[in-house]
């Protein structure tokens, strides 16, 4: 059986196979708690811890999937050129948003940390939650934390973000889509995005660019940590 | 041809980007980088948006997919964050939702503060929506 698992379309096709039950429940249930990400990776966890599959086994195929995140990313570009005008129009409110945001969530998350007693390492991977992968990676090393922790924290975050964010938008009563989008990606990073970009274009865009400047922004704030 | 081509020349920007970030200084994302090398193709019109319409629409259609074995990847560190799971949950819940509305009020805020300005400046509404 392990020739099986060991081979790459076994991590593909359960990931594939598990992400469409994820789509099915989602356009059956209609509600945002059903979210497909959410849902498939619940099911692939389940099935490889069910069958004692060696997670070294569902990443051979699992690592190719993430090949595809590069390019993924990159072609919100595509996004962000077709909104060029609302960017340049709402230059000063995006910059000034995802300062602020980036410094609320390092900031919050240092004080619960505090506050839980959590030890120094976990506490300091958990600061770069709100930033995309890549960017958590490389400043939780650089400022003591564990990297797989930050991931940990990082995918949670962008999962939470995912589900929550049509449910946040009418909570703090945000009317403006740019905003919307702005609050997503500088919240939830690139996993919060795929939501964005299905509420509408605009929110797709903004999502992507807050992306990158609260991944700058965190950068420049590590640099003091 | 038409979707190798496409392939083609996402993967070379991701190339790229992902060259770019190893010789930088700061820790910068191949992955940011090749988004704004992208942009900038498009913007200077190196390229346009037609020649890789079929392969972004495709990709951005389908991006959460793409992180699946990333979030099946906390099963790694599981052991490491066990004990403290709760309050770790709980920390993410409360700041992600803070950082949320953190940052939509902000940008709201700034865009109501420059319309009313714009308002006054000029002596005229004008109105953004």
């Amino acid at each position: 059986m392990s020739e099986v698992y060991a081979s790459p379309f076994f991590g593909i096709f359960l990931s594939i196979f598990a992400f469409e039950i994820g789509v099915w429940v989602n356009k059956k249930t209609k509600s945002a708690a059903a979210n497909p990400l959410l849902i498939a990776v619940v099911i692939c966890i389940l099935v490889i811890k069910i069958f004692r599959i060696p997670i070294e086994s569902y990443n051979v195929g699992g690592d190719l999937i993430s090949v595809f995140l590069g390019p993924a990313t990159a072609v919100l570009a595509i996004a962000v050129y077709s909104q060029f005008a609302l960017l340049k129009k709402y230059f000063l409110p995006i910059l000034l948003g995802t300062i602020v945001g980036s410094s609320v969530s390092i900031g919050s998350v240092y004080l619960l940390c505090k506050a839980f007693h959590l030890d120094d390492a976990l506490s300091r991977s958990m600061l770069t939650k709100s930033v995309t992968t890549p960017f958590a990676i490389a400043i939780s090393e650089n400022i003591g934390g564990v990297p797989s922790v930050a991931v940990a924290a990082v995918v949670l975050t962008g999962i939470l973000g995912a589900v929550f964010a049509p449910l946040l938008i009418r909570l703090f009563h945000v009317r403006n889509p740019v905003a919307a989008g702005v609050a997503i990606g500088t919240s939830s990073h690139a996993v919060g995005t795929s939501k964005a970009i299905e509420l509408g274009e605009t929110e797709g865009a903004m999502s992507g660019i807050a992306i990158g400047m609260a991944g700058i922004v965190t950068v420049i704030i590590s640099l003091f940590l | 041809m038409k979707m190798m081509y496409q392939i083609g020349i996402l993967f070379g920007v991701c190339l790229i980007g992902q060259t770019i970030s190893v010789f930088l200084p700061i820790p910068f994302p191949g992955s940011v980088l090749s988004m704004i090398i992208l942009f900038l193709l498009l913007y200077f019109r190196v390229i346009k948006v037609d020649h890789i319409r079929q392969k972004a629409d495709f990709l951005l259609k389908n991006m959460a997919f793409f992180f699946i074995p990333a979030g099946i990847g906390i099963l790694s560190s599981f052991d490491l964050i066990r004990s403290s799971i709760l309050p770790l949950l709980t920390i993410i819940v409360v700041t992600t939702i803070l950082t949320f509305g953190a940052t939509a009020l902000t940008v709201q805020g700034v865009i109501t503060l420059q319309d009313k300005l714009a308002r006054t400046g000029k002596g005229k509404g004008k109105s953004h929506e």
